[in-house]
């Protein structure tokens, strides 16, 4: 079968900046991908460009054997491509099922009907159920990741973009919500592109990660490789020279250990 | 035809003098101070308290003016803008209203209705190549030329300068680089009213000074700002000359009134075609 | 039906309450009151539809006079200029609001930032510029005068409007409480997010502007219509401001609120009618009261704590009843 999102050579520029510089890649459907790349490496305006809410300057994206290019955002959504934010801004004012409802009322699935139902049980499945009727201001930062992504899911996605997911949680939020994501793996059939700056949360989650720096894909490959691999190192120990053990927060023997 | 260059250059410096400050406060605290028309009665109103009453002299009741107004200024965001900005934007906006109606309000029952006369500092006039320009309308352009002269120099050279320029580029990463934001956004309201006040105290010998003498000026303020980009010091100074000459002309070759309608007709244009306005939104000197 | 947010009982006896209230004051007032009445419920008009786009969707309008003014002078001009019917004057009203919100609207809600609230503003402006230069068509300062009565008696003028005020509220309450509503509030929240679920974001906002400026322009007419008289003045961006503080009063985003608002700030405009000087230090005063401690509102609020009240009150009584 072919790619499900296939990308070509693309370029966006920020005035002098190349904040995505020549990226080309492609997932298969029901594929589970990693983007990894320390702070303002391109990951966001990667995304940014999948999504439609920025123009590249170069480059195609297909989706599905469509392309996307200058295509809405609200559009892209309803062809089957979702995606988060790395700031989740929910909609204040709102109740949580409110929240998903809106993405119930997306034209792709509206016709569906029954909002409220789908939207309780997309939130029973992401474990939400019993805050449904809650004031959306009142969630924590883990419960609010739920949240998106079930709002997110309601629009029956066939791609889906988490832009790191567990930035901002704890420790002992991050486990419970990379079981979620393998769970909606496995259950649905979902192909997911997730974005993160520290390699430890995808260790158990990913088989494939791409490695971005300077807006540039460096290597891509298993967890195990990318963490050997001279120009990850070089991306992660070139700055700052923190150890690599806490920019990555992985040990790189360890990581072979669980790879 | 030369006329129209002299008059407008006036008309332009003042309009100048008057959309620098809305932009700046704009540009570094995001705020859109509909108070701004305010500053600028306050300034002429406050010249013609001290001179009338209580006798002093016409210069330094100028520079009084102008610094009272900027503690008017500076006051107004601490008491009355800070606390609101947790709030959506519409709040910080309809107070800056209401702060405007209520100058407006307040000078109505200090002065009443009519219009006040303030001296002018320099009596004789000027003949340019036939055309007679009073004394303080040239005063008035050579000012305003000497106070955007003054804030450029201040905003290259100083510390300070820098420290604004930083905060209206980047609001998030003057915050990490240890720039009080909070502070800045203080002196920057404090800088836009003193300006407006200044504004207000060049223009008072030849305008009247009544109440509502702010409304207009925000006004044109506005259509400066859209015109030339909000946030953009040299946007809102070409924007000035824009505007300012193409009132003179309307003014001189159609009517006063079309003249009137020439600023919103701007705005309403340029936001419709092109609502970055013509100098995009980033530069600041 | 959905299940939250949507009416209960109370709610419905409570907006019947007011209509009774309402409908008994021609019994109970002088001429003079109905016909203070009868321009709050204009204003009311004019609140709520303003609540509906700005209120729901959180993008402020500055110049909500655009449309109440180009309504009333269309209804003016179909009937003085033209010998039209009066009754034709809403129709035309409203369709002529909605023109002058795309203009606007499609360029400048697509843009963050204060472009919509400016352009809206300015729109306004210049119309009431344009409607004093070109006074040999428009009537200048003084408008344009002596329509001819849609209706013989001061008293059904009154309960006419009423009945469109009601009609109005029904009408964007229903809209509000509806699929349409919640992305509405949504856009309020987060237009990204909203992009993000699959939402037209721009198509609901213009779609918001356009029915508010409907409801603004039918309530234009309903003015003039009533006022026999069109002037500049309906125009005004003091009126623009006195409607948002209106609904400032009333609690942004509930439509009912907007009607309280407006009825409240009328009637103290009335009351405070021997301080004339002082009705703009009032309002200017409120604005800056409610801004600082009760930023959402006094009306709706309200009512919400004596819904409750009552619910809990009743919910008591069944028990002690089936005890």
């Amino acid at each position: 079968m072919s790619a499900l999102l296939h990308v070509e050579g693309l370029t966006k520029r920020f005035g002098g900046l190349t904040a995505v510089k020549n990226v080309s890649f492609a997932l298969e459907p029901g594929e589970i991908t990693g983007i990894l790349g320390p702070n303002g490496a391109g990951k966001t305006t990667l995304f940014n460009l999948l999504t439609g809410f920025m123009r590249p300057d170069r480059g195609t994206i297909g989706f599905d054997g469509v392309p996307l290019i200058g295509v809405a955002p609200h559009r892209i959504v309803n062809r089957g491509l979702a995606r988060t934010f790395q700031l989740t801004r929910p909609f204040i004012g709102m109740t949580v099922v409110e929240n998903v409802v809106v993405g119930c009322l997306a034209p792709r699935v509206r016709a569906e009907g029954h909002t409220e139902a789908r939207a309780r049980d997309m939130l029973d499945r992401v474990g939400l159920g019993a805050k449904a009727n809650v004031m959306v201001d009142a969630l924590s930062y883990g419960d609010l990741r739920r949240l998106e992504i079930a709002r997110e899911l309601v629009t029956r996605p066939k791609l889906l973009l988490l832009d790191e997911p567990f930035a901002g949680l704890g420790t002992s939020e991050i486990e419970p919500l990379a079981a979620l994501i393998r769970e909606l793996h496995k259950s649905e059939g979902l192909t997911i592109l997730i974005i993160e700056h520290r390699l430890r949360e995808f260790m158990q989650l990913v088989r494939r990660v791409i490695a971005m720096d300077f807006g540039e894909i460096i290597a891509t490959g298993s967890p195990a490789e990318i963490v050997r691999h001279p120009r990850v190192i070089e991306a992660y120990i070139g700055r700052g020279g923190d150890d690599l053990e806490a920019r990555l927060g992985v040990a790189p023997e360890n990581a072979r250990g669980i790879a | 035809m030369l006329d129209i260059i002299i008059y407008g250059a006036v008309i332009s410096a003042v309009y100048a003098l008057l959309a620098v400050g809305f932009t700046l406060i704009f540009g570094v605290a995001r705020i859109l101070n509909l108070a701004h028309g305010a500053f600028y009665a306050l300034g002429a109103y406050c010249v013609y308290t001290l001179t009338a009453n209580l006798h002093v002299p016409l210069v330094i009741a100028a520079v009084i003016a102008v610094l009272l107004v900027a503690l008017f200024g500076i006051a107004m965001e601490r008491v009355l803008v800070r606390p609101l900005r947790r709030l959506p934007p519409l709040a910080v906006l309809m107070m800056t209203l209401a702060v405007g109606l209520m100058v407006e309000q307040i000078l109505l029952l200090i002065f009443g209705s009519e219009a006040r006369n303030v001296p002018s500092l320099v009596e004789s006039s000027f003949n340019f190549g036939g055309v007679l320009l009073s004394g303080q309308r040239l005063l008035a352009f050579f000012c305003s030329v000497a106070i955007l002269g003054g804030l450029w120099l201040f905003m290259q050279h100083t510390r300070l300068g820098a420290a604004i320029l930083a905060v209206s580029q980047d609001p998030e990463g003057a915050r990490y680089m240890g720039i009080p934001s909070d502070r800045i956004f203080s002196i920057v309201m404090g800088l836009s009213a003193a300006i407006a006040a200044a504004a207000g105290v060049l223009v008072a010998p030849f305008q009247s000074v009544i109440p509502g003498m702010g409304l207009l000026p925000l006004v044109k303020a506005f259509a400066i700002v859209i015109v030339g980009g909000l946030g953009s010091i040299p946007g809102s100074i070409v924007g000035a000359l824009l505007l300012g000459y193409t009132e003179t002309i309307v003014a001189f070759k159609a009517s006063i009134e079309w003249s009137q309608i020439v600023s919103v007709a701007a705005v309403l244009i340029v936001l419709i075609i092109r609502p970055a306005g013509f100098f995009g939104k980033r530069a600041a000197f | 039906m959905l299940a939250w947010g949507s009416l209960t009982k109370t709610d419905v006896i409570g907006a019947i309450v007011v209509i009774a209230l309402l409908s008994v004051v021609p019994f109970v007032g002088s001429r003079y009151i109905v016909g203070i009445m009868t321009v709050a419920l204009c204003y009311a008009i004019w609140a709520s539809s303003w609540d509906f786009m700005s209120g729901l969707t959180g993008r402020e309008n500055f110049g909500h006079s655009l449309f109440i003014g180009t309504g009333a002078y269309t209804a003016g001009f179909l009937n003085v200029s033209f010998g039209l019917s009066p009754w034709w004057g809403f129709p035309a009203a409203a369709i002529i609001a909605v023109l002058f919100s795309l203009i606007i609207g499609i360029p400048t809600l697509r843009l963050r930032g204060p472009y919509f609230a400016l352009a809206m503003l300015s729109g306004a402006v210049v119309m009431q510029k344009l409607s004093i230069i070109f006074s040999e068509t428009t009537g200048g300062q003084d408008g344009l005068n002596g329509l001819s009565p849609m209706l013989r008696s001061q008293v059904s003028a009154y309960y006419f409007t009423l009945v469109a005020l009601v009609v109005t509220v029904i009408v964007l309450k229903f809209i509000a409480l509806s699929p349409w509503g919640t992305i509405l509030r949504a856009i309020r929240g987060d237009e990204a997010t909203c992009q993000a679920a699959g939402i037209n974001v721009n198509f609901y906002k213009i779609s918001a502007l356009m029915i508010s400026a409907a409801f603004a322009g039918f309530g234009g007419a309903l003015y003039a219509n009533y006022q026999l008289q069109v002037g500049p003045d309906l125009f005004d961006v003091a009126l623009s401001i006195n409607i948002i503080i209106m609904v400032y009063v009333g609690g942004m985003g509930s439509i009912y609120g907007a009607v309280g608002g407006a009825l409240l700030l009328i009637g103290l405009t009335e009351g405070l009618r021997s301080f004339s000087e002082y009705r703009l230090w009032v309002y200017t005063l409120i604005l800056i009261l409610i801004l600082f401690f009760i930023p959402n509102g006094v009306i709706a609020p309200a009512w919400v704590r004596v819904r409750e009240w009552i619910i809990g009150r009743s919910a008591a009584f069944t028990r002690r009843a089936s005890a």
